[in-house]
């Protein structure tokens, strides 16, 4: 593999994107939609019910058997702690952002260069499928990624400003950075194979989004297992997590290199 | 550089190319003709690597066609697509840096400023490509076709859709690379085209039909033509000129017209004839048939196999 080519890819895709910035709008949104929610919870209910957090048992019950989650909030007022337990757990809706630009993006890839007829030029030059590939999945990675940290980094600032004092400061753990670091960008990379994959095979681009969409059942069951308490994202676990995906994506990678064939492309789309 | 032999290509029960054999040297522009469905492009994207062909083998700029070797192919060949497939939202310069990244040229912006110059586009050069004309989209093509001066063109209906002054130019570039040494295929419908440009040319229907210059196809199938004027009435020199030995006499007005086999045997005869006979002659020309008359001769089968010599 060639990184040079890969790079001039890349940097064709990015420039792309800069030029039609309407296609992260829906990444944007969802980035929205996920931070909003929990300052709503946190901070806005409280405020227009007059009841605080620490006065709901089921929060305060919650909050006892995450000491081990949150070490850093049992040093904090019990308003704070549980508004601390509160903004973590929601930290899982961020890994909504970078699968959902996954998804937007990758299901353009391939399919978008067929209906622009730019693709039998680009198969036409000596760029091999793997460095194709990867090209385009990094493409659509880079910019899920760098909304992702400005979006959690908006978070934490939004909570430094607005929650209680040293709730921000508590979030950032080892387990949020692998969440954010490790497991966000895997995720999103494994949704953006699939929708590459899908996408080397499809004439239509929502056929790989709907594809694609299909990582967001096991994120949303993840989150809604951790707000219940069924689950409890260790690092062990995010580990494993993160490891699963890793070898999801070299098996989709690998299957992605063999399903790609340029004259099925070229000779069955029309 | 190109040497085709036997190319055949099935899509399922469909023969799209069958036993295409044809050679094309480096500074000669082979011409395919052929109507819709003929299998030029199939034939061009088995030589540009894009396609396997499902017998037969080629050798594209010294690179034996196989799976194993397509990347090489590919390196060696600047491919024209019947689309310009720009990426619009992209200027003209990125979109050339980003095939001369692709290409790895050692000195990519140099490249393409040689290449934006060379086919007249510096002032376009930060223009996006959706905005522009037709023709430019086209001489952008060719650019980025060329960017990496491969020395085997393929070329898929060039000037299809353009203004007669693009077409014209593109023409113009077409036969540059000619002079530069480059081997160029051209696909094309237009037969003005083949005729003004083409050193040989491929009549295509799924198999070639014939393969030759436009010059040889014409001799072959029609012989030469010739034509004679006199001052006054043709038509009492008629019998003179039959006993020359020509075919297909006609005498209408102040002309004769006549099909023989060796022009520079039987145009002194005949004119040697004419003036024994008293016949002031005016003019004594050939009179060839065009390409168009060839290329229909041959499509709609009035030549049956005759020309079907590759």
């Amino acid at each position: 593999m060639n990184a040079r080519r890969v790079v001039a890819l890349l940097s064709k895709e990015l420039a792309e994107l800069m030029r039609n910035r309407a296609a992260l709008l829906p990444v944007v949104a969802v980035a929205f939609t996920s931070m909003i929610l929990p300052f709503f919870i946190g901070l806005a209910v409280p405020g227009m019910t007059g009841e605080s957090l620490s006065s709901d048992s089921d929060l305060v019950q919650a909050l006892a058997g995450a000491a081990d989650e949150l070490p850093g909030a049992m040093a904090l007022s019990d308003e704070a702690a549980v508004q601390a337990l509160v903004f973590h757990r929601f930290l899982t809706l961020l890994l909504l952002v970078p699968v959902t630009g996954a998804i937007t993006f990758a299901g353009h890839s391939l399919v978008g260069e067929k209906l622009g007829r730019s693709l039998e030029p680009l198969l036409a030059t000596p760029i091999t499928t793997l460095e194709l590939l990867v090209g385009k999945v990094a493409g659509a990675l880079v910019p899920s990624l760098v909304v992702m940290l400005l979006t959690f980094g908006v978070y934490l600032a939004g909570v430094a400003l607005l929650a209680e004092p040293g709730v921000a400061w508590v979030l950032v753990t080892p387990r949020t950075l692998l969440l954010v670091l490790g497991v966000g960008p895997l995720a999103s990379l494994v949704a953006l194979q699939v929708g590459v994959l899908v996408s080397a095979r499809a004439n239509d681009p929502r056929t790989a989004q709907q594809f694609g969409a299909l990582l967001i059942l096991p994120l949303t069951a993840l989150f809604l297992g951790q707000m219940t308490g069924i689950v409890v994202l260790t690092i062990p676990l995010m580990l494993v997590v993160m490891a699963g995906l890793t070898a999801i994506w070299g098996v989709l990678l690998a299957v992605g290199i063999a399903v790609f064939d340029r004259e099925t492309i070229l000779t069955r789309w029309r | 550089m190109i040497v085709a032999s036997h190319l055949t290509r099935s899509f399922g029960s469909r023969v799209a190319v069958e036993d295409a054999t044809f050679e094309v040297k480096a500074g000669e522009i082979f011409g395919l003709l052929g109507p819709n469905g003929a299998g030029k492009t199939t034939t061009l994207r088995m030589l540009a690597g894009l396609i396997a062909p499902t017998s037969g083998e080629a050798m594209v700029g010294g690179v034996r066609l196989s799976r194993a070797t397509n990347d090489q192919v590919r390196a060696r060949i600047g491919f024209l697509t019947e689309a310009p497939g720009l990426w619009d939202r992209l200027t003209v310069e990125q979109n050339l840096m980003t095939y001369a990244g692709l290409h790895l040229l050692p000195e990519p912006r140099r490249a393409v400023a040689a290449v934006l110059e060379r086919f007249g586009l510096g002032e376009r050069a930060g223009s996006l490509c959706a905005e522009l004309s037709k023709g430019l989209k086209q001489r952008v093509a060719l650019a980025r076709a060329l960017l990496h001066d491969p020395p085997v063109v393929l070329l898929d209906e060039p000037t299809s859709g353009l203004d007669p002054q693009s077409a014209r130019l593109v023409r113009e570039l077409i036969v540059d690379l000619r002079d530069r040494g480059h081997a160029v295929v051209l696909s094309t419908h237009n037969l003005y085209e083949a005729e003004r440009i083409a050193d040989r040319v491929g009549v295509l229907r799924g198999r070639f039909l014939a393969v030759a210059s436009p010059a040889e196809l014409r001799q072959r199938l029609f012989g030469s033509r010739a034509l004679v004027r006199v001052a006054g009435d043709a038509g009492q020199f008629r019998d003179v000129v039959a006993a020359a030995g020509v075919r297909e006499l006609d005498a209408s007005g102040d002309t004769l017209r006549f099909a023989v086999d060796d022009l520079r045997v039987a145009m002194p005869t005949v004119v040697r004839a004419l003036v024994a006979a008293g016949a002031d002659v005016v003019e004594a020309t050939t009179e060839d048939a065009g390409l168009e008359d060839v290329y229909f001769t041959l499509v709609e089968g009035r030549a049956g196999d005759s020309g079907g010599e590759a």
